[in-house]
């Protein structure tokens, strides 16, 4: 079992300093393959969605790109085990809520692939920062690797076959995972969002489909996947994040401007709060993290912290915590021991200074 | 204990009941908690959906060949059986492809050794036209360069 050693290890997005990671917390790069003549798992019988699974797995980790990397069977492991996954992203919800699901993740957990989703196979790359080419990049030379080793339904006309009609084509979704603290203090929000909506793209909370955005995350990914490139589709995306992070830093400098004092308060209160207190909820640290993360885009904090806020992020979850914990904890236990943890961990961080960026 | 009630959209048992009422009409849906939340309980769709559901459950008219799904287990589950399954309900399909992506077929990648014929007929038919143009524009250039993608995608599709 190697959730334990996934948690130990440092990863692309909690461990990763430096970049360019103000506002686009990561890209991501998904790709849905089927493979010939099987069922797709949500109709297939059990033995076959064992055979799907065997077959992709042994191909995966044939793969130079998953050599000394892990392999999770959704059927092994205990409750928190694939809540961490899902919270780290490496599976999703719908994964991790079914037995015959697997995924095969590389060493540095910026590839994982899922087995026996909504699709036999879900190709997915993560980069921290904002790198939409390079991600891509990756997808592509992983999906000809394994297309060289596993038959993939693809039709002349509907490109790659998949389960829902709104996968078929590229299969592609593209996506980047935003921080607009500053659109949302303005609350000029729901105004962008309307926008992207519009022009096809989806904005969806921290851990995609039907969750909420805590510590003013988002999601925003192309819809179509027909009838475009892939190419095509990563410009219209590229375009809009780019215009996205361009409204971002305006509302942040005007907020600057306008609040002044305040604008520096309301960021050192959440740093002092985050350094106190001896409870703390998922929802109250992440909307407090996502301050202190403004604060060291703004120059008001340094720089060099902000990877730490990230890492907070993700690892003050609640099955983040109770893993680290070693022990299964109920509400209170949680929100005492997250309290701890960002407390050692902002012990020794400066104090919040005036804007410089 | 009484048997519990299936989610209308899958087998799951359901957890989250919702009933509307319109023009005096009673409809009620039962979902499970992944259901409820994926489609958003409050969502109008959910209830048309059952409405739908609700007042016919006909025979199925089509059945994939290769692994049983019909037209009626996809109206249950908004997903199909298996890749075969997207030549069985290919042209029932059609409209629903042109309202979820707005366009009909595949542009882009394939895998290795598989020759996209659509895709490579489509862009020889542009090439053509850009041809046209390029040669009435006097843009000769660009002709040249047309004419030999033209040549080319010919020898692919002749193979």
């Amino acid at each position: 079992m190697s959730v334990e050693d996934i948690l130990a290890a440092e990863s692309e997005l909690t461990h990763l300093l430096g970049g360019q990671q103000a506002v686009v917390l990561s890209t991501r790069i998904r790709l849905a393959r089927n493979l010939e003549g099987l069922p797709f798992p949500g109709w297939a019988k059990l033995p076959q969605r064992k055979e799907t699974s065997d077959r992709c797995v042994t191909a995966l980790e044939g793969l130079p790109k998953f050599r000394r990397g892990h392999v999770v069977r959704m059927g092994e492991l205990g409750d928190r085990d694939r809540a961490v996954l899902v919270e780290r992203h490496l599976v999703s919800k719908e994964l991790a809520a079914g037995k015959s699901g697997a995924a095969v993740i590389s060493r540095d957990q910026t590839v994982s692939v899922m087995v026996n989703e909504e699709d036999h196979l879900r190709i997915q790359v993560v980069k921290a920062g904002w790198h939409l080419r390079g991600t891509w990049h990756i997808a592509e030379q992983l999906d000809d690797a394994l297309g060289g080793v596993l038959k993939m339904a693809f039709s002349d006309r509907l490109g790659y076959l998949t389960a829902c009609p709104t996968n078929v084509g590229t299969g592609l979704r593209a996506s980047a995972m935003v921080h607009l603290p500053g659109l949302c203090l303005a609350g000029h929000m729901d105004k962008v969002t309307r926008a992207l909506n519009q022009d096809g793209l989806a904005v969806r909370g921290w851990l995609g489909e039907g969750t909420e955005a805590a510590g003013n995350v988002f999601q925003i990914s192309n819809q179509q996947t027909l009838g475009l490139s892939e190419d095509a589709i990563l410009k219209h995306l590229g375009g809009w994040i780019k215009h996205v992070v361009e409204q971002e830093w305006n509302a942040r400098r005007k907020l600057a401007q306008e609040e002044g004092e305040k604008f520096v308060d309301r960021l050192a209160r959440s740093l002092g709060v985050l350094r106190s207190a001896r409870l703390l909820t998922s929802s109250e640290a992440m909307n407090m993290l996502s301050h202190l993360r403004l604060a060291c885009d703004m120059g008001c904090l340094p720089e060099e912290r902000r990877h730490l806020v990230d890492r907070l992020m993700i690892e003050g979850q609640p099955a983040h915590v109770q893993a680290r914990a070693g022990q299964e904890l109920d509400s209170d236990g949680r929100d005492r021991r997250r309290a701890a943890v960002v407390r050692e961990a902002l012990k020794d961080f400066p104090e919040v200074g005036p804007p410089t960026a | 204990m009484s048997k519990p009630i299936q989610c209308s959209l899958c087998e799951e048992a359901a957890t989250v009941h919702l009933s509307q009422v319109v023009h005096g009409k009673v409809t009620k849906v039962h979902l499970c908690e992944a259901c409820a939340q994926k489609g958003g309980a409050t969502d109008p769709a959910v209830f048309q959906l059952a409405d739908a559901l609700a007042a016919a459950t006909p025979a199925p008219t089509l059945t994939c060949p290769q692994c049983g799904f019909t037209d009626l287990d996809f109206r249950k589950r908004g997903r199909l059986g298996c890749p075969a399954c997207w030549e069985t309900f290919g042209e029932a399909l059609d409209g629903l492809l042109l309202k979820v992506q707005h366009e009909p077929a595949h542009v882009g990648r394939a895998p290795a050794g598989a020759v996209p014929v659509a895709q490579l007929r489509r862009r020889l038919d542009a090439a053509r036209l850009e041809m046209t143009a390029a040669v009435a524009g006097e843009d000769f250039e660009a002709a040249a360069r047309l004419r030999d993608e033209i040549a080319t995608l010919e020898r692919q599709l002749a193979s």
